[in-house]
């Protein structure tokens, strides 16, 4: 062999670099659950075959891959979005799926820097449903769009066989007024940024998994669905500019989000798992169950990256904002190695934390 | 939260990482496996390998019962999960392990009634609860998992319960480290051993170890003062020039193990005359089948298996990585033929493998090693 | 198909060799409740492999099943 082994180790490392970097292929033969999870298979799906088919040839706003798309209506810019909601069970303790159908989509507006304005609800129902079911959720929806401060504007309902819907689906659109304060763009993190986050991880997930009742364990915690407008709105009058990007973090969790910025910028996030606020129940349920709670759903935690110098008022006026007192700043942003997201232990090792590759609980949300 | 939390300190970890650094010879690299799946998780859980001075490697063993689960073995099981009226029980991990053409989780999205469960007792719950419908359990694991497997078993045959069975894959974790150790190119220098498969079968079954192949182990806990410690009793031993099996986790591991359990394990398995292993071929008796006198809960008699040996690539040199003969990117079909996408061995299967990690997270090394 | 078998951000059951320490708090027919060191609890803990067992004992359990 003429190669010595360091330069074929880089050789093969190169390789590697090359064949990931390639645009993603969907090739798979039918959908499994995993395409749903956030993690890798989802990620295949959309940029290998959702993204291509939508987008024009020359670019097109879905190919940012951000929370909301933008369209600019005479001098107003508008933050576009949807979500579909199949969570399982209906109700779990703190919220249910007409609260999150509300707070899921204006949170996907709240964090592209919108004001949120205007829902449209849809309703897909299985036949059989009872009333009061119904009528619950119905309430719930209205409560939470009046808590967020937004109008539901346009709905549908359909009603499907018994067995084609699980008790009920929502899907739900919002539009929203892009903030003149707010440049946020997932690729536009900086080496030195300091990366926040709203609050404990994890508890919406935890909440659902213990609500599924699938393992026995009795434990108290609570979705922490909530709108997150008046967090980013907080942030964006302490930091302004100098906030680079605001992500909620719900399927895949803190890691999944963290790991979509560093690729997107090109830069690698130091986390320092220490410094996570995570509370005891969800610390002990993750613990048990073996899945590291950054992972973990959340429904009302969001994740900011701000320039070091505005890194403590950003800081202090989330923590002003009622629900996001434990708000912490927990990594930062480097150079090296970009696209990779680094976690220094709390036992004082390194280790990198990756994208999710599987699905440790469908139907999340 | 406390009995866990005193086994976290890292200021404690920082102490032992600079004892095992004053336990090393500098010229001279070490290389210990660590045989099970749990240590590795750890390892990178808490970042452990990166407390280590850079001469001493860990090398991750073959210690993970799902990843070297051949790929026959995955078709039977679909095979299986395939008839009609089969709600077809495994643990999660398994839905993700490639067979020759598809997953668990493939099948299940083809209309298999595929079901996760934590427990084998779980899969016996559901045959209760659905007595019209054939209820069969993928068993795979170590000692650790077997004793669950064998309990639901005596309780599943106690119960009369008639729609239950198994696939059994339990195997048994001597057998692979005795055919690493009988390899000659081997050159791993001392054992992490398992903390919970000694809980069940004691220590002795390691002693031969020592006693045969002159390398030291350490039966060790997976927090991740245990590892350390572990690591720094190995050294010890190989500086003092003794070699034994040393058991680091005496809060939990008896040195005789679990009698009752073993003794549950004999009434209802039995060894297999041989099992494959991905990446590692045929190894004999490594594995458990149901006894004769629990033949009735054997799925591979009441279904139709395709019981088709699927060949591992010939390319795949997974048995050189776990012996630390070769790194994997020296391998001929590392990050080419094999990938994390398209994996062939197990140590690219298991994303905790040696491969796999590699492959992910490479850069990172090497970015390491520049600082 | 992917090639990922176990999670990388968790322990699969078998894989890990994972043992969970719990604290025996009642028998029944059905197996024991144990609560685990966080205070969570767990129904249906099969004991017969470490009996005799009382509440207050502590267990090893691994996938459902006190083994040690």
């Amino acid at each position: 062999m003429s190669a010595t082994p360091t330069s074929r180790e880089q050789r093969i490392l190169e390789i590697i670099d090359t064949a990931r970097s390639k645009p993603r292929r969907f090739r798979d033969n039918q959908v499994t659950l995993a395409h749903g999870a956030g993690g890798k298979a989802t990620r295949t799906l959309i940029e290998g075959l959702l993204v291509p088919a939508f987008s024009p040839p020359d670019g097109g706003t879905l190919r940012a891959l951000a929370d909301a798309g933008s369209i600019a209506v005479g001098g107003t810019r508008l933050a576009m979005t949807t979500d579909s909601f199949v969570v399982k069970p209906l109700r779990f303790p703190g919220g249910s799926i007409g609260e999150l159908a509300v707070n899921g989509t204006v949170n996907d507006l709240a964090v592209s820097g919108a004001r949120p304005l205007a829902l449209s609800v849809s309703l897909i129902l299985e036949e059989g449903l009872e009333s009061e079911v119904l009528r619950a959720e119905v309430e719930a929806i209205a409560q939470a769009a009046r808590a967020a401060g937004v109008e539901i504007v346009a709905g549908d309902t359909k009603v499907v066989e018994r067995g084609a819907a699980d008790g009920m689906y929502i899907c739900t659109s919002g539009i929203g007024a892009l903030d003149v304060r707010a440049a946020l763009a997932p690729d536009s993190l900086k080496p030195a940024d300091q990366v926040l986050v709203s609050g404990p991880v994890g508890e919406h997930g935890t909440a659902i998994m213990l609500a599924r009742d699938q393992f026995d364990l009795d434990a108290e915690v609570e979705s922490d669905t909530c709108s997150l407008w008046p967090a980013v709105d907080a942030l964006l009058d302490a930091a302004g500019e100098e906030l680079h990007c605001i992500r909620d973090a719900t399927r895949g969790g803190a890691a999944s989000v963290l790991n979509e910025l560093a690729r997107a910028s090109r830069v690698s996030i130091t986390v320092r798992e220490a410094a996570v606020p995570i509370s005891p129940v969800v610390h002990a349920a993750a613990e048990l169950l073996g899945i590291d709670p950054m992972y973990l759903a959340n429904e009302g935690r969001l994740i900011a990256c701000v320039a070091p110098q505005a890194a403590a008022r950003a800081l202090e006026a989330l923590r002003s904002v009622p629900g996001c007192e434990r708000s912490a700043a927990i990594g930062e942003v480097r150079r090296e190695p970009p696209g990779m997201v680094l976690v220094e232990t709390s036992f004082g090792g390194r280790r990198v934390m990756d994208e999710l590759v599987g699905d440790p609980l469908p139907r999340i949300c | 939260m406390k009995f866990v939390d005193e086994f976290r300190d890292a200021q404690l970890g920082r102490v032992l990482a600079g004892e095992i650094l004053a336990r090393v010879e500098p010229e001279r690299h070490y290389k210990v496996m660590e045989v099970c799946g749990g240590h590795t998780h750890s390892i990178y859980k808490y970042g452990i390998d990166d407390l280590l001075p850079d001469n001493v490697e860990l090398v991750h063993g073959p210690g993970c019962p799902v990843c070297v689960i051949p790929m026959g073995r995955v078709d039977d099981g679909i095979a299986v999960a395939r008839h009609d009226g089969v709600i077809f029980t495994c643990f999660g991990d398994m839905l993700r392990v490639p067979g020759s053409e598809y997953t668990l989780l493939d099948a299940k999205a083809q209309g298999a009634d595929v079901r996760m469960v934590y427990s084998p007792l779980d899969a016996l719950r559901i045959a209760r609860s659905e007595p019209d419908r054939e209820v069969v359990f993928f068993a795979i694991g170590f000692e650790t998992t077997a004793p669950s497997t064998a309990l639901t078993l005596k309780r599943a045959k106690a119960e009369g319960i008639k729609n239950f069975s198994c696939i059994c894959n339990h195997v048994t974790i001597v057998p692979p480290l005795r055919a690493l150790l009988e390899s000659p190119d081997m050159r791993l220098d001392g054992f992490i051993g398992p903390g919970h498969v000694c809980t069940v079968v004691g220590a002795r079954p390691f002693e031969f170890i020592p006693a045969d192949y002159a390398r030291p182990v350490v039966i060790s806990g997976f927090e991740p003062l245990d590892i350390l410690q572990s690591i720094l009793m190995i050294l010890s031993q190989l500086a003092e020039g003794r070699c034994e099996v040393e058991n680091q986790y005496t809060r939990v591991v008896p040195r005789e193990g679990n009698l009752r359990a073993l003794e549950v394990l004999a009434e209802v398995f039995e060894l297999r005359p041989h099992f494959e292993w991905r990446g590692l071929g045929f190894i004999s008796q490594s594995a458990l089948k149901l006894s004769s006198a629990y033949r009735d809960f054997d799925a591979e008699e009441r279904f139709q298996v395709p019981g088709v040996r699927v060949a591992d690539p010939k390319a795949c040199q997974c048995g050189e990585v776990l012996k630390g003969v070769i790194k994997p990117w020296e391998c001929k079909v590392f990050g080419t033929a094999c990938t994390p996408e398209h994996a062939i061995g197990t140590c690219m299967v298991s994303p905790e493998g040696a491969c796999a990690a590699y492959y992910n997270f490479g850069r990172f090394a090497r970015e390491r090693t520049a600082v | 198909m992917s090639g990922d078998a176990c999670d990388p951000t968790g322990r699969c059951i078998t894989c890990s060799d994972e043992g969970v320490p719990m604290r025996v708090v009642s028998l029944s027919g059905e197996g024991a409740v144990c609560v685990d060191d966080d205070g969570i609890s767990h129904e249906g803990v099969a004991v017969e492999l470490v009996e005799p067992v009382a509440p207050g004992d502590r267990v090893l359990v691994h996938a459902g099943v006190a083994i040690g």
